[in-house]
């Protein structure tokens, strides 16, 4: 079979290396209008990689420049498997706060140009690109390039993230690859020890200093989804500065321990999480609901998850965003009452009193410190402009 | 000379003299719409004829009349092709087809014009014979588009004087009482022909389920039909349905159609009693659905809708969230077997609800309105008619007449498709003037028309994503290469009628790409 790279699914481009050299064939639905545009995209990559002597046949379905140049890159690059040349962009994205509000991850596949197109419009506060489970074997290369263009060709406003393989299934070759497009963070499949987070820091620092990144500056996501990584909860969350959540995922977990899915069998999973990422002082993101359909059931399990302790949820649809927000905001009430706490506070201060009451009833500290967090995550989430974002 | 959209347009198309646009409400007529033709029966009189055929006889149809159709079996039509072809075989030349619309069904239209049978094509043009137009030099007169109501305002003139109306009817009786709601294969209201029956030098129903007098509703009445046609097939029903007529599922319209209903709420209309216009397409269909659900959220219905009938518009009728819902046409058979029951669903006509030539009409009742889009300009007009590319690709449809009608005019466009951004500095043909649109909005945000500095308010205070269409445009700017643009001779294809009957653009050749 030829060499090449891509598909002919809506949003993408299929590129292929032709046999002979009779250089670039550009085929397309508006040929006049676009043509132009997507030979200009496709030269630069192939100069970029030094393959400027390779006879491409181009077929767009409608993908964006970041697609085009992704697949020509991928094609060039497995054509010369020898070769050492790649596309480094340049990317401007500065690291996130630690402790920014992280309501939602949004999964979106890796490979799929067509669902990653205005994934970044839908305001989640986490946006994961996913290498790992949705994305077939022999598409892994294709698609960490692509991941990679997406990253730099998007200013997005949401933080991002790459959830690569595990280290020694190609997630070492994922990290090298995506850090080029500068992502906010790694999520890791399948943590299970403080040992596999200290691989993947390694990892990451030799390749940040390659990149001539801040060492540390990319933060990991260990992702709890085995009988192992639930009982390391604690070790895993202590293990790195760059933890900066732990994440459950109740799919693998359930097959793994033989539970059937239900708000029992994965209690002793998700509140051993909680407490191992509070213990650190990280976040707990609950695992995904993978029904889009049933809004009812989301909002019952997020609403689930926030009284369990976590802090937000994992989302397989965009449309599952504004349930998942709603569920993990502060509340009305609950802002009322944090406020007047931080009153009686400012208050007792001035006239000099020692102990802070409201309602007749005493506050303390760890209550007032509560309170003061919850007013500024109040205030950082209606910094993020959409209300239900 | 330059008309009130800034477009070029000449002081004569063809043999027709031009009036420019120069604003969405400029023209105010003081003089008479045209009388209709005398009729006579006797009580004896026998209306019914055996063929298509027999019936272009007695209509005395001859080289170079007009001849009109309504398209509301849309793609499932089956009456154009069969009257064409009668027209062929009885050697007639020249003719000028007036129908409402012609879709991909209708591909026989081309070799119809390339043999001489048809020389002028009047109406909506959507795929084959659109594409056919575009290529030029294929009619005696460029082709002229008009919104429903700037076509029923167009008769009423005599800017366009009907020869032979033959008007598809799923039920009719032997005197030419005629109804689309009934009958064998049912298409929905039929009234889009209503002013062909009263205008027309004569009128012919055709139909595939002649009934014993009187068939009702009388959508088209016996005092205007000339004489009755019984064939087998008129239409498939299962047609109406079209594709865009499913639910879209796609993330990036959802966002759209989410923001939209999101935006109704802010704006101020949303109160109980208000009126909407609920149309087809994807993310309008979507919009109707979530604005079911805030109605149903802040426990207020509203008083009307005018759709574009559609399960999702019955559904809400009949969950008490729409009080009366005013039908144009119908856009499924659910739709069809409501008008036929529900006492909140009412027929009417677009002399009644988009007529510029009237003392009202309901769209102007309109509260709030959302309506697709081709291309959007940073003028904020509007392009429902060409594709990027210059080609023709579809009618005007309701889009003007409800655009300029409603109180808050929103438009809902992904900001890019597939490699093509929607959010231009210039559309390619003006369809609605951005004087009569009021808001945008893409995946990418709220755009509000500067004039409604009130509406960009209350978006803002609800938390809503408010960008200017340049932001909007520069972002996707940064995801493609910019697309190069046709460039245009001087052969006008198209003559696009704002829905007053003046000229707001026309469509050229295209000689080539810049």
């Amino acid at each position: 079979m030829s060499v090449r790279s891509g598909s002919e699914a809506k949003g993408d481009c299929l590129v292929e290396v032709a046999d002979s050299a009779d250089g670039l064939e550009v085929a397309t639905k508006n040929a006049d209008l676009l043509g132009d545009g997507i030979r200009d995209v496709v030269h630069e990559v192939l100069a970029e990689v030094g393959c400027e002597g390779v006879a491409l046949r181009v077929a767009d379905f409608g993908g964006l420049d970041y697609v085009i140049a992704a697949r020509t890159e991928a094609a060039a690059r497995a054509a010369d498997p020898t070769g050492t040349g790649r596309v480094t962009p340049a990317v401007d994205r500065i690291a996130s706060d630690r402790d920014r509000p992280r309501r939602s991850r949004l999964y979106a596949p890796g490979n799929q140009p067509r669902l990653l197109a205005g994934i970044d419009v839908h305001g989640a506060d986490c946006l994961l690109f996913d290498l790992e489970d949705s994305v077939p074997p022999a598409e892994k290369a294709a698609a960490r390039i692509l991941v990679k263009h997406l990253l730099a060709a998007v200013p997005f406003r949401d933080e991002v993230w790459v959830r690569i393989n595990p280290l020694e299934l190609g997630g070492d070759a994922d990290v090298e690859e995506v850090l080029l497009g500068r992502p906010h963070g790694i999520c890791l499949p399948k943590a299970e020890s403080d040992k596999d987070i200290r691989a993947l820091s390694e990892l990451l620092a030799r390749v940040e200093s390659d990149l001539r990144y801040d060492e540390g500056s990319t933060w990991i996501i260990p992702i709890l989804e085995t009988a192992q990584g639930i009982l390391h909860s604690e070790a895993i969350a202590a293990s790195s500065d760059r933890i900066v959540m732990l994440a459950f995922g109740a799919e693998d977990y359930t097959r793994d321990v033989g539970a059937l899915r239900s708000r029992r069998s994965l209690l002793y999973a998700r509140s051993a999480i909680v407490a191992a990422a509070a213990a650190a002082g990280v976040q707990a993101s609950d695992t995904v609901f993978s029904d889009v359909n049933d809004d009812d059931g989301l909002r019952k399990e997020a609403e689930l998850g926030r009284e369990l302790g976590f802090d937000g949820k994992g989302a397989v649809n965009p449309r599952q965003l504004p349930t998942i927000h709603r569920a993990f905001s502060p509340t009305d009430e609950e802002l009322e009452r944090a406020r007047a706490i931080v009153a009686a506070a400012r208050e007792a201060e001035t006239e000099g009193l020692g102990v802070v009451a409201l309602d007749g009833r005493m506050i303390d500290r760890p209550v007032l410190d509560r309170a003061k967090r919850l007013i500024k995550y109040a205030d950082r989430l209606s910094e993020g402009g959409d209300r239900d974002a | 000379m330059r008309n009130g959209v800034d477009r070029e347009i000449p002081e004569q198309i063809g043999t027709r003299d031009v009036r420019p646009y120069e604003g969405a409400y400029a023209t105010v007529r003081t003089d008479r719409k045209v009388a209709r033709h005398q009729k006579w029966s006797s009580p004896q009189d026998d209306k019914v004829l055996p063929s298509i055929e027999a019936a272009i006889e007695a209509c005395g149809l001859s080289d170079g009349m007009t001849i009109s159709f309504h398209h509301c079996f849309r793609n499932g039509d089956r009456v154009v092709n069969q009257v064409l072809d009668a027209c062929a075989r009885k050697g007639l030349k020249g003719l000028r087809i007036y129908a409402t619309a012609l879709f991909p069904v209708h591909e026989p239209v081309i070799e119809h014009v390339k043999s001489g049978v048809v020389a002028r094509i009047e109406g909506s043009m959507n795929g084959p014979v659109g594409a056919f137009v575009s290529q030029g030099g294929q009619l005696a007169e460029p082709a002229v588009l008009r919104s429903h109501g700037g076509r029923w305002r167009a008769v009423e003139a005599g800017d366009v004087e009907i020869d032979v109306a033959f008007i598809a009817a799923p039920q009719a009786d032997p005197l030419g009482d005629a109804t689309g709601i009934r009958g064998k294969t049912p298409c929905g209201p039929i009234q889009f022909s209503a002013v062909d029956a009263q205008y027309a030098r004569k009128t012919v129903v055709v139909t595939n389920d002649l009934q014993p007098y009187p068939v009702h509703p009388f959508e088209i009445q016996a005092a205007w039909t000339d004489y009755v046609v019984e064939v087998d097939e008129i239409g498939d029903p299962e047609n109406i349905v079209s594709g865009t007529l499913q639910l879209t599922r796609s993330p990036t319209n959802l966002r759209i159609a989410r923001l939209t209903a999101e935006a109704v709420v802010a704006s101020g209309v949303f109160v109980d009693g208000f009126g909407f216009q609920g149309g087809a397409g994807g993310i309008s269909l979507a919009v109707t659905k979530y604005l079911g659900d805030e109605m149903e959220k802040a426990g207020i219905a509203a008083g009307f809708a005018i759709g574009g009938g559609t399960k999702l518009l019955i559904d809400l009728l009949h969950r008490g969230l729409v009080r009366t819902v005013l039908e144009g046409q119908a856009f499924d058979l659910d739709a069809i077997a409501s008008l036929r029951e529900d006492d909140g669903h009412v027929a009417i006509d677009p002399g009644f609800y988009a007529n510029y030539d009237s003392r009202s009409c309901a769209t102007y009742q309109l509260d709030a309105a959302f309506l697709g889009a081709t291309e959007v300009d940073l003028d904020f007009n509007v392009n429902v008619n060409t594709h990027s590319d210059g080609q023709l690709l579809h009618g005007i449809g309701g889009h003007q007449d409800v655009a300029a009608g409603a109180g808050m005019t929103m438009i809902t466009v992904p900001s890019i498709r597939g490699r093509l951004p929607m959010i231009l500095d210039r559309v390619t043909t003006v369809t609605t003037p951005g004087e009569v649109i009021d808001v945008v909005v893409t995946e990418r945000g709220i755009a509000v028309n500067p004039r409604r500095e009130d509406l960009k308010d209350r978006f803002e205070a609800a938390g809503l994503p408010v960008r200017t269409l340049a932001e909007i445009r520069e972002e996707v700017g940064r995801l493609v290469r910019p697309a190069r643009k046709p460039v245009f001779g001087e052969e006008i294809i198209a003559a696009i009628e704002w829905r007053d009957g003046t000229i707001i653009d026309v469509v050229r050749k295209v000689e080539g790409w810049a």
